[in-house]
């Protein structure tokens, strides 16, 4: 299978920049699958799980959450907000925070803009847990 | 000669003690400079391609729906000036003003959002109107100010209070030097490469999903916060490189003033003892 080129930059540096055959992850649209010679395109990535399979087959997930996704003649860039490679996750650390955002949640008192900041936490909690194959989806 | 003896002992004691603040201060520029160039490099890739990435979209671009790709409305000019908090950075906060003065020369309805301390003194100084001033000190702006920061110009961008953005921060090139620089922000059409404004070359056509209004929307926060907190970081390399740098001159020259004036003040010394032997053996022998 053909392959291309791809950097992933995220404001942390430079997190990815090889040879790949393809990178799925979440837009705001849905899943997206590039592979090679893909037309130039342009979207915002959504918040989830990224699949990048390298030139020689092995597969590598990621976290991967906000941020635009860009095809520039064959040059495939993404831009995420955060990008965490599942081998770099601390599954403890996202399991506590989906623990405690469940529990600010469950407060019924809790103001809207309080409540935006817990569910977006939880959703990163989520996504982390996801790609690293803890997946205990009860939403 | 007596008298000037005792001037020079206390010049020598000034200068020994200016020689030890600033060498302190070079220590704890160069300390904090290793921290600070790791973020830089990192987040030199991202401002880079980011930009890179951007222009060659506005290029390309034929779409203008999104109130963020069109061309500007109105000739409104909101700048967001990066410099220190504090001074004693050799050249590098008049630099950037200076370089700041030319880039708004003949514009007129410009607004400032400064960020950093230096930066606030000198705008409020001239009366040029200031868009907020909560981002005052540089060293305390993290990735969630960038976000809000990111958000606020969006939105008083998309009311029509301005109709370009543009970002004033210091590049560091290297170690001993830093080149303050602007970059377009805001619209996209801005960023365009100059050859391509006028020439109705046919363009690369990209594909936009679900469609090229929604993409910027959720697009240009995040790119502008990912820009401001990147540049946020280099400069603050910079500042504390060119810190580094004066205060390595400052301690260097306090070190030569020293050695000239202990130099002098031997000599006097010197002198005042031979005249002392003369006047005796004088005495003595009359």
């Amino acid at each position: 299978m053909s392959s291309y080129h791809l950097q992933v930059v995220s404001m942390d540096g430079l997190d990815f920049d090889g040879e790949v055959q393809k990178l799925l992850l979440r837009t705001i649209d849905g899943d997206v699958e590039i592979l090679a010679r893909h037309t130039d395109y342009c979207t915002a990535i959504g918040m989830g799980t990224a699949r990048v399979t390298m030139e020689d087959g092995t597969e590598r997930k990621a976290a991967c959450i906000g941020g635009m996704l860009s095809v520039l003649k064959g040059e495939v860039k993404v831009f995420p907000t955060t990008w965490e490679w599942s081998e770099d996750i601390d599954i403890e650390r996202a399991k506590a925070a989906k623990a405690k955002a469940e529990e600010r949640l469950s407060d019924q008192l809790l103001d809207k803009e309080a409540r935006v900041r817990a569910e977006a936490k939880l959703y990163r909690a989520l996504v982390r847990l996801g790609s690293t194959g803890h997946q205990d989806r009860e939403k | 000669m007596a008298g000037s003896m005792k001037a020079v002992k206390l010049r020598i004691k000034s200068v020994q003690s200016t020689m030890q603040i600033t060498k302190a201060m070079q220590l704890v520029a160069a300390s904090k400079l290793r921290k600070a160039k790791e973020r830089a490099d990192a987040s030199k890739p991202y401002l880079e391609t980011m930009l890179g990435t951007l222009t060659d979209i506005a290029n390309s671009n034929t779409d203008f729906q999104s109130p963020f790709t069109k061309a500007a409305e109105n000739e409104k000019w909101l700048y967001v000036v990066i410099a220190g908090d504090r001074g004693l950075a050799g050249g590098y906060n008049s630099n950037l003003f200076k370089f700041m003065e030319q880039e708004t020369k003949g514009r007129d309805n410009v607004t400032v959002l400064p960020i950093g301390k230096k930066s606030v003194e000198y705008f409020k100084h001239r009366n040029v109107p200031l868009f907020t001033e909560e981002y005052a000190e540089v060293a305390k702006v993290n990735i969630s100010d960038c976000f809000q920061v990111a958000k606020l110009i969006c939105e008083a961008y998309k009311s029509g209070e301005f109709g370009h953005i543009f970002l004033c921060y210091t590049n560091f090139i290297s170690m001993l030097s830093q080149v303050p620089t602007a970059a377009s922000l805001l619209p996209l059409s801005d960023l365009r490469s100059e050859d391509l404004k006028s020439d109705g070359k046919a363009r690369d056509l990209i594909l936009y999903e679900p469609d090229s209004e929604t993409v910027f929307n959720a697009i240009v926060p995040e790119y502008l916060a990912g820009i401001l907190y990147s540049s946020i970081n280099i400069s603050y390399a910079s500042e504390l490189a060119a810190r580094r740098t004066a205060m390595e001159a400052a301690t260097d020259n306090a070190e030569e003033m020293i050695d000239t004036l202990s130099l002098y003040y031997n000599r006097a010394r010197q002198a005042s003892i031979t005249q002392e032997i003369t006047e005796i053996v004088a005495g003595a022998e009359s």
